[in-house]
Order: C-alpha cells, then sequence, then structure tokens
C-alpha cells in the first residue's frame, strides 16, 4: 500500500512538473479582435434568443465571427465554468453568470475586470442604473455585466382562491398577518395541502426565494450583509423568520420538498417566483401576482425584492477580449434587450424599463408589475465567499425556521456570527 | 496491504509458498511470471495516466491554502500543515457527516450482504420465469436516480402509499423530514438500488461452486437449510469478501442520494455525508483545500475498513 | 460486443438443483415474486407517470387510467433531443469502455490471479485505492489533466479515458479467477501451453458467469454517467443520451405539458436498451461446471 501510494505520488509530481505553462493570467484586460466563442443558457427562450443574437453580429463582422453553444443552466453550470476557468479553456463571454459565483470566478483569476475596459464603468451605469452599484466588487470594480433579473413576486392561484371565498382579483397578502390568514383559509378549506411550498431543502440558494425578497421588502431593500458584516441579526430579520416559521409550524408550508412543480400541479395556492414563471403557467394556471408580503403591508411600487440575476462575464481565457467587449456591448444594446424581453420575458437591467419599451408592457400588462420591480432589486452579498455565507445561512434556516429545532433569534444571531467570521477571510 | 483479498485457496500453505518464492526470486527479478507485468502494463499505465496526478494533486492540496485558478495565474497558495484537517476535525457538520455515513455502513452493509445472497441463491434454482425474475431485481439498479428518487418520494412522502398503508403508526415528521429515520430510508433505498449489482456477483459466484458438493451434502441427508449454510455460504466466501467490499466503498461515498432524495442533506444535516460536504466545500464554495481534507481522511477510514473486514470475513482460514 | 470472445458453445440446461420438498419451493417463489413486484414497482411507475397527460401524484396515479394517458410526453422528447444522435454518442462511449475494461481489465484480473509477479501487491492496492477516492475529490483536477494537458476537450477519447478500465471489474475478474484451481494451470503449463493461450482456452470459459457480470455491471456506468462527459463536452453533436436528457429534465421539462411526465420519460427512454442489453445478456449466466472441467 505504502508503495503504491510512493508510485502514485513520483508520477504525480512527474506529470505536475509537465504542466507548468508560460503565460501569465491577470484580469486586465486585451483589445485584441477575431473570432470568439460565447455560451448562453440552454432553455428554449434563452437558446431563440442568443441564436439571433449571435446571427444578427455575424451578419456585419464577417472577420469577428462568434460561435454560440448552449450550456446547461441549473445547478451545474457554476460547476463546468469552474472547471473550464481551472483548465483555462472557458468561452469569452457567458450569458449565464451567477452573481453568488463572480466573485469565486474573480478570485480564480477568470473574469477580466470591465472597468479596466475604457468607458465600460460607463456603459454599465448608463444601463442598469443605480442598480448597477450591487454588482461592483469591494474595490468597485465590475467582474460581471448586469443583464437581467427576474424579481420575485408572489403568484397565486386565482381559482382556488375563489374557491376558499378569497377574492381572486383583489386578495388581501400584503401584511403578514394578511398572508397568514389567507393560507389558513387555504389550507382549511381544502382547496390545496400547502398555502405556499418554496422548495425547504438544504442548498445554499434557496433562501433566495423564501427569506431574501422578504427581507428586502421589509427593509426597503438591504443587503443580508454590508461592509462584511451581517445584517439579518435584526428586528425586521426575525419578523421574516417568524413569518416563515408560523406558516411552517401551521401546517400552511409543507417540510417536505414536493418532486415536480406543487403550484402547476395544484400542491400549493401560491409560488414565490419571478417573472419567467409566465410563461411555465400561463396555460396551466389562472394566476395573479402581488408584491411580496411586509409586516405593515407596502404598495407594490415601494417593495422591494430579490432580484434572480443572471449576468454576463467576460472570461479570462479569451484571446479576442475586444472584440467579445464589442459583442457584449452589441448584445446589451436597446434592440437586443428588446429581444429579451420579448423572447423570454425576462427583465433587462436596465433603467426606465417601463418607459424604454413602454409598447411591450401595453401589449403584454401581465408583465407590467415585473417590469416596475426590476428597478427595485436587491443582489447577494459580493466577495469571494457568497456561497459559503448562504449556506450557512441555509443551515440555520433549516434548523430552526423549518424543522424547529433552535429558537428563530438564536438561530439568526448564530448565522450572523458564522457569516462574520466567514467575511474576515481572505 | 498487499494480499487484502485472498481466496482461501490461495493462502492455504503461506510458509511453502513464501520459501519456494523467495528461492525463486533471486533467480528472476521480475517473480515467477514476469508476464504478469506485461499483462497489467496497460492498467498501471492508465491508473498512472488517469488518477496519479489528481490524487496526489489533491492530496498536496490538503496541505496548503489552495483554490482553483486559471492556468498562469499569479496566486499565492502557502503550505498550512494540518491545518486544513484540524478545520474539517473541528467542525460538527463534518463529524456529523461521517457518523450518519456510520449509520448508513450498519444498516446498509449487512442488509446487503444478506439479501443478495439469500436472493442470488434463490434466484439460481429457479426454473420458470427466470428472466423475468433476474430483470426484475436487475432494473432498479439500471433506472436512472432522478426516475427512482421520485417513486421513492411518492412512497415515503408525507401522504405517501407507506404512511397511508400504516396509518397512525406512520413516524411523525415523516421518513423524509425526520431526523431519526431520513439516514435509515436512504440506507433501505441503497441497498434496494444496488441489490441488483451484488446479485449478479452471487449468481456468477454460484456457478462455481460445484455441485458435487450439493450432491454429498444432500446423500448426508442435509436439508435446504443446512446446504445453504455448509455449502453455499462458504462456497461463494470470496464473493462475499468483494461485496463486503464494494458495498463498504460505495456506501462510503454516498453522494446522489442525500443529494436528491433528502435534497442536500436534510433534514437539518441529517442525513449530510462526508462526500456531498466535500461537493459543497469543494466545489461549490470554492475551498478545495478543505474537501481535500476531508477526502484524505474518507480514504484512510474506507481503507481501515476494508482492511478489518478482510481480517474477519477474507483470511480466516 | 466484447464478449465475442466468449466460446459459443450451446449452454447446458441448468444443472439438478439439489432436492427441495414442494413447499419450499412453492415458499421461494412466493418470496421472489414478492421481492419482484417491490423491485419492478419504480419501472411500472417510471413508465405509467410518462405516459399520463396530466400528473397525478395521489395514489391513485399509481394505477393506469385510460381517460389521463398520452404518449406526448415521449413525442416532446424526440422533438427536442436527437435521439438517434444521443443513443449512438452513448453507444460510442459505453463500447469504449467496455472494450477498455473487457481486454485490459480481464488481464490484470488473470494477472493478479493466477500469477506470480514482482508488483502484484501494489497494483492490487492501486486498483482498490482507485475504488476508494471519491470522485469529487478528483473531478476538477482530472478534468485540468484531460482537458489542458491531453488537450482531449469535446472529444471521445477524452469522455472515455477516465472510465476506461473499470476497477471494481479488475477485482471481480481478480476474485473470480482466484475462485478457478489452480491445478488446471499447472497441469497446462506443464503441457507447455502459453500463459496468453491459457487465458484464452482455459481461464475464460471457464469465467464466462463473472465476463457477463462485468458486462453488465460496466455498461450502467458510462451509460447512466452524466457529470463527467457533461463537463468534458461542450459540443451537443458529441453529448450522450444521459447529459442531452439530464438537460432536457432540467431546463426544457419545466415548460413542457406536464413537466413530471416529462421527466419520467426522459428516464424510461434511458433506461429501455440497458434492459434490453440485460435481458438478452443474462441467458450466458449458465454454470460452467468448474469440478468437472478439473476431473475431466
Amino acid at each position: 500500500m505504502v508503495l503504491a501510494v510512493a508510485a502514485l505520488a513520483a508520477s504525480s509530481l512527474l506529470l505536475a512538473a509537465c504542466s507548468g505553462s508560460g503565460t501569465v493570467t491577470t484580469n486586465k484586460p486585451n483589445s485584441s479582435k477575431g473570432p470568439i466563442t460565447v455560451w448562453y443558457s440552454n432553455n428554449q427562450q434563452e437558446v431563440e434568443w442568443g441564436k439571433q443574437m449571435v446571427a444578427a453580429w455575424n451578419k456585419d463582422h464577417p472577420d469577428e465571427q462568434v460561435k454560440g453553444q448552449e450550456i446547461p443552466a441549473g445547478k451545474t453550470s457554476e460547476e463546468v465554468i469552474g472547471a473550464a476557468i481551472t483548465a483555462g479553456n472557458s468561452p469569452c463571454l457567458i450569458y449565464n453568470t451567477a452573481p453568488s459565483a463572480v466573485g469565486q470566478f474573480e478570485k480564480q483569476v477568470g473574469l477580466v475586470d470591465l472597468s479596466k475596459i475604457p468607458g465600460a464603468a460607463n456603459y454599465i451605469e448608463a444601463r442598469s442604473g443605480a442598480v448597477a452599484d450591487q454588482y461592483k466588487n469591494t474595490d468597485g470594480d465590475y467582474f460581471q455585466m448586469p443583464w437581467k433579473s427576474n424579481p420575485v413576486t408572489i403568484f397565486y392561484n386565482k381559482e382556488m382562491f375563489a374557491k376558499a371565498g378569497l377574492d381572486p382579483d383583489h386578495p388581501k397578502l400584503a401584511t403578514y398577518a394578511e398572508f397568514i390568514a389567507a393560507s389558513k383559509k387555504l389550507v382549511a378549506s381544502g382547496v390545496a395541502p400547502n398555502a405556499i411550498l418554496p422548495a425547504p431543502s438544504s442548498e445554499f440558494f434557496q433562501s433566495q426565494f423564501d427569506f431574501y425578497p422578504l427581507y428586502a421588502a421589509e427593509t426597503g431593500g438591504k443587503q443580508i450583509v454590508e461592509n462584511n458584516k451581517a445584517t439579518f441579526d435584526d428586528q425586521a430579520g426575525r419578523d421574516v423568520a417568524n413569518f416563515w416559521a408560523t406558516l411552517y409550524k401551521d401546517k400552511l408550508a409543507g417540510k417536505e420538498k414536493y418532486q415536480g412543480d406543487a403550484f402547476a400541479d395544484g400542491k400549493a395556492a401560491m409560488a414565490i417566483v419571478g417573472p419567467w414563471a409566465v410563461a411555465v403557467y400561463k396555460d396551466k394556471v389562472k394566476w395573479g401576482s402581488v408584491p411580496v408580503p411586509t409586516k405593515d403591508g407596502l404598495a407594490a411600487d415601494k417593495t422591494w425584492t430579490f432580484s434572480d440575476a443572471k449576468n454576463i462575464g467576460l472570461y479570462t481565457a479569451c484571446k479576442n477580449q475586444g472584440t467579445a467587449w464589442d459583442v457584449l456591448k452589441f448584445s446589451t444594446s436597446k434592440a437586443q434587450d428588446a429581444k429579451l424581453l420579448e423572447l423570454s420575458g425576462q427583465m433587462p437591467l436596465r433603467k426606465d424599463l417601463a418607459t424604454t419599451y413602454a409598447a411591450y408592457f401595453d401589449k403584454n400588462p401581465s408583465y407590467k408589475a415585473f417590469g416596475d420591480a426590476a428597478s427595485r432589486t436587491v443582489e447577494v452579498p459580493t466577495g469571494p465567499n457568497t456561497v459559503q455565507m448562504l449556506q450557512a445561512f441555509r443551515d440555520s434556516w433549516s434548523r430552526s425556521v423549518i424543522f424547529g429545532n433552535q429558537d428563530v433569534k438564536s438561530a439568526l444571531h448564530d448565522a450572523a456570527q458564522k457569516i462574520d467570521s466567514i467575511a474576515k477571510q481572505p | 496491504m498487499t494480499s487484502t483479498i485472498t481466496s482461501p485457496r490461495d493462502s492455504q500453505s503461506p510458509a511453502a509458498q513464501s520459501t519456494s518464492e523467495g528461492r525463486r526470486r533471486r533467480r528472476r527479478p521480475l517473480g515467477r511470471n514476469p508476464l504478469g507485468l506485461l499483462f497489467s502494463a496497460p492498467y498501471l499505465v492508465f491508473v498512472i495516466a488517469v488518477f496519479a496526478y489528481p490524487l496526489g494533486y489533491s492530496v498536496w492540496i490538503s496541505f496548503h491554502d489552495f483554490f482553483f485558478a486559471a492556468p498562469g495565474a499569479d496566486v499565492p497558495r502557502p503550505f498550512v500543515g494540518l491545518q486544513n484537517f484540524v478545520t474539517v476535525l473541528t467542525d460538527p457538520a463534518v463529524i456529523r457527516s461521517f457518523g450518519n455515513v456510520g449509520v448508513f455502513l450498519l444498516i446498509n452493509v449487512p442488509l446487503t450482504v444478506v439479501l443478495s445472497m439469500l436472493l442470488a441463491t434463490a434466484l439460481n434454482r429457479v426454473v420458470h420465469a427466470r428472466t423475468f425474475l433476474r430483470v426484475s431485481y436487475y432494473i432498479p439498479y439500471v433506472t436512472a436516480s432522478v426516475a427512482v428518487v421520485a417513486v421513492w418520494s411518492f412512497l415515503f412522502n408525507d401522504g405517501g402509499l407507506v404512511n397511508s398503508i400504516l396509518g397512525p403508526l406512520a413516524p411523525s415528521p415523516s421518513w423524509l423530514i425526520n431526523d431519526h429515520w431520513a439516514m435509515p430510508v436512504i440506507a433501505f433505498f441503497v441497498t434496494w438500488k444496488q441489490l441488483g449489482f451484488y446479485i449478479l456477483l452471487y449468481l456468477a459466484a454460484l456457478q462455481g461452486v460445484p455441485k458435487e458438493l450439493y450432491e454429498s451434502a444432500s446423500t448426508d441427508g442435509a436439508g435446504a437449510l443446512r446446504q445453504f449454510f455448509s455449502v453455499t455460504v462458504p462456497g461463494v466466501r470470496p464473493a462475499t469478501v468483494l461485496v463486503l467490499l464494494v458495498s463498504t466503498v460505495t456506501g462510503a461515498n454516498l453522494f446522489t442520494e442525500p443529494y436528491l432524495l433528502t435534497n442536500g442533506g436534510g433534514p437539518d444535516g441529517a442525513s449530510t455525508s462526508p462526500v456531498l460536504i466535500m461537493y459543497q466545500r469543494g466545489i461549490e464554495q470554492g475551498q478545495p483545500d478543505v474537501a481535500a481534507a476531508i477526502g484524505v481522511i474518507l480514504v484512510i477510514l474506507v481503507l481501515i475498513i476494508a482492511l478489518l473486514q478482510n481480517r474477519f470475513a477474507g483470511g480466516r482460514d | 460486443m466484447a464478449v465475442t470472445g466468449v466460446q459459443t458453445r450451446v449452454p447446458r440446461r441448468s444443472r439438478t438443483a439439489p432436492k427441495m420438498s414442494r413447499g419450499q419451493t412453492i415458499l421461494r417463489g412466493v418470496v421472489l415474486a414478492i421481492g419482484a413486484v417491490a423491485f419492478l414497482f419504480p419501472f411500472y411507475y417510471m413508465i405509467i407517470g410518462s405516459l399520463q397527460t396530466k400528473s397525478d401524484a395521489s395514489l391513485g396515479g399509481a394505477l393506469p387510467n385510460l381517460s389521463n394517458m398520452t404518449g406526448q410526453n415521449y413525442t416532446d422528447i424526440n422533438s427536442r433531443i436527437n435521439l438517434f444522435q444521443g443513443l449512438l454518442n452513448s453507444g460510442i462511449f459505453t463500447a469504449g469502455v467496455l472494450i477498455g475494461t473487457m481486454v485490459f481489465g480481464l488481464l490484470v484480473g488473470y494477472a493478479l490471479a493466477q500469477l506470480q509477479w514482482r508488483g502484484r501487491g501494489v497494483t492490487f492496492a492501486l486498483a482498490l485505492l482507485v475504488q476508494v477516492v471519491p470522485f469529487q475529490l478528483l473531478i476538477i483536477p482530472l478534468y485540468v489533466l484531460i482537458a489542458r494537458n491531453y488537450g482531449l476537450a469535446d472529444n471521445f477519447l477524452g469522455m472515455i479515458l477516465p472510465f476506461a478500465i473499470n476497477s471494481t471489474a479488475v477485482i471481480i475478474f481478480r476474485q473470480y479467477f482466484l475462485q478457478l484451481p489452480k491445478e488446471l494451470f499447472e497441469a497446462a503449463r506443464i503441457d507447455g501451453a502459453g500463459e496468453l493461450k491459457l487465458l484464452w482456452s482455459v481461464a475464460l470459459p471457464l469465467v464466462r458467469p463473472a465476463m457477463v457480470t462485468v458486462v453488465l455491471l460496466t455498461f450502467i456506468g458510462p451509460w447512466n454517467e452524466f457529470l463527467w462527459p457533461f463537463l468534458i463536452t461542450k459540443d451537443a453533436a458529441l453529448q450522450p443520451l444521459a447529459v442531452s436528457l439530464a438537460n432536457y429534465i432540467s431546463n426544457v421539462a419545466a415548460t413542457a405539458s406536464n413537466p413530471f411526465g416529462a421527466t419520467l420519460a426522459g428516464a424510461a427512454v434511458l433506461a429501455a436498451p440497458v434492459v434490453i442489453l440485460f435481458i438478452v445478456f443474462q441467458r450466458y449466466f449458465i454454470s460452467t461446471d468448474i469440478g468437472s472441467s478439473v476431473k475431466g
């Protein structure tokens, strides 16, 4: 056995010695032009958008051809990107870069510092406005281009509401008390086994769809970590947590994940989702949407929420970063953003969305609320340890809010302390 | 370690063998059949080409402050000694995950050995509907996890089939969200899903048990039960050692089930496994150094268990 | 396929089973049948679920209901995924792994069990070590090695390489070769037979059940493997069925009229070829009586 390990160690050293690479990689952009490869998300709507975008660019740029490929979205796309960075074969642009992973990719020297490209910061800020701020890293630099968001709201099933004796057109769901009262009525009347069923599972990103939007709404847009300190160990955080804890304790929300789509299958009367859901539910459920609840109830145009954004990253492995930046600008132009909105129903991270695309929102009134909400969205904390922080939060959340093994107050306090110490890591 | 799994025949006369080998070795530096090395060369090249570097690298990572970076990136990776191991061993979540896998192995391994041996013996003798029965037992093993997990949640969720049958006896909270039941349910699940594999191993081994042994046992008046214990069980012992080893190793590498069936090791960490935590730390959270330390500890523990198993199940005669 | 090397003489009918009373036989049949039902249920549920127009997670949903049946979920998959290409890619990937494992795995297994040579212990320990190490520990360095150092991204060779020789198969082969009596080989060696000939004409026919086992076991790995081919191939034209179906399941299925049904249909498409393969191959699980070969 010892011999075996020794043999392996020797051969691995040999291999490691051969694999040293001569060139130095940094976050600094280059400006060369030429053909590039881009990846886009693989859901049907975004593939359609990606294909037309690439075709439109290629038509006018015979010397700087773009090759577009799908990457699988979902849980594993960060894994693929991480591996590609390490191997140095990532594409130039990825139109599916999760903000929670950007800090890590930056630390890995995988992403180009866009702020170092002349005019880039101005371009980003002119397009997205104040929302762009939360996509800066701690030094104030952009390692991601804010692209599109899916502001999270509450969807409700109109038929179920009517059956339970609730007003299907103007449901009272603005305050926690109203929300819980409506939930009790829904479950007691037997129209659905759950009033609402956000995934009660332990993945780090799940808190983005229960705690996060409500905390953003309650605090008027506070991030859960600011200046390397957790913010949520406060009254607002406890209120939000207690609200969810009540839903779980009173069996208004299930503690078990449903295999499938609970809202579409009639297992839950409400869902907490973004505008991508419009296309998914349009033939299945007669739905309405309201902003997420707050303790005292806020008007829709004052309610903040979680952004669920996907951004664009320019990767250091790219040879022709000059072209890549041009394509990036082209694909986030007013015309391409209009296409994105039209094809996918997701909201370009653009200021004055509602006025810029007024015609679209007049034609599709169901998207109007999302277009308006897109200007009041909160992002995950920045930095290389985002996922670690979110997992620490999620673990405390599971323990206290969902499974009741710890009281909410001390669980939030523990999570805040843990996140503070994570934030101190380099 | 060199003879972790030795057949009874192999070790019948170790003394005689080793002296004769020793005499021969002086004349033949590569052993009595140097051809063996040639036969094994492709495999050795394969292992070195594919596993040596990643494995050696992972061990190296576990002693450094490390993260994956783009090729050519100038990042510091200081040697930190045992710091990653200290981090891991003082993390209650990691310790708990090892405990969880311990529970898993205690249920899964004995159950696997007993059930697969019994079922294979029965399947081997069956005359009617042979293909049908064999296919049935093989099917969970080939079916993609996503479908199988859907079925188990259908069976074991709160309003599922199992709870409907049990009525008031059903545990509360339900199986998969119950601190005490989550891990056993996963252990049953894995036993059930993998059993087809081990049945195949035993079926193949049963073909090698000389039928004369059954005949003579039968003439001695042994019943089916006695034959099972006096002929079948010892006859398939090499396969049992193999099943023990493989089921322990796959159990120790438990990942997919807590990831899918209990959605990331829930409820509240009651079904996390070391590999799940490795995945979270190493791939999701960008701390491959901590993940590598968990991996190294896991590999060492599994090797120790394999060694002990072999002591007690493999080398008795 | 890889088993063509096996001498295909007509399988002898099963040997005489030890005598059992009628009651015991019936009991055994009943136990096996109940077990079979428990093991078949998920497959059954998968098929039923994949044929439903609207997903029904209630208990009644486990029963066929003609008014709720459709082939739509399958036609949906067929319209989004190039099934033929996916099957072909899966076939190439799996065949590569099978050939590597059957040829080289067999050689090592034989050498480990029946030959004495320096380094035997180390080799076996390596096979064990490879088994014990979790894939999640190696995946990124392995990817870097194969994609960067070997330049095998988007290439079938790169896809096959990490699985090329299944170490479990090596251990299985070793174990079954160990079961063969040494005298058999000693006698043949005295007659002057070369090792390759020995392996081919003496050892192989005797471990045929083990070979069938290895084929059936090795097949599953690459066939259902998702993560590795998914990492190593960005080119959709090279992706095996498991990858395109997983993509379909995680992204496209959500917008299908019955997402759950679409998912199960995907799983059924993936499982079908393996089940057929098993039905075809399991007939070779026939006793090769070692006892009589030694005597004869």
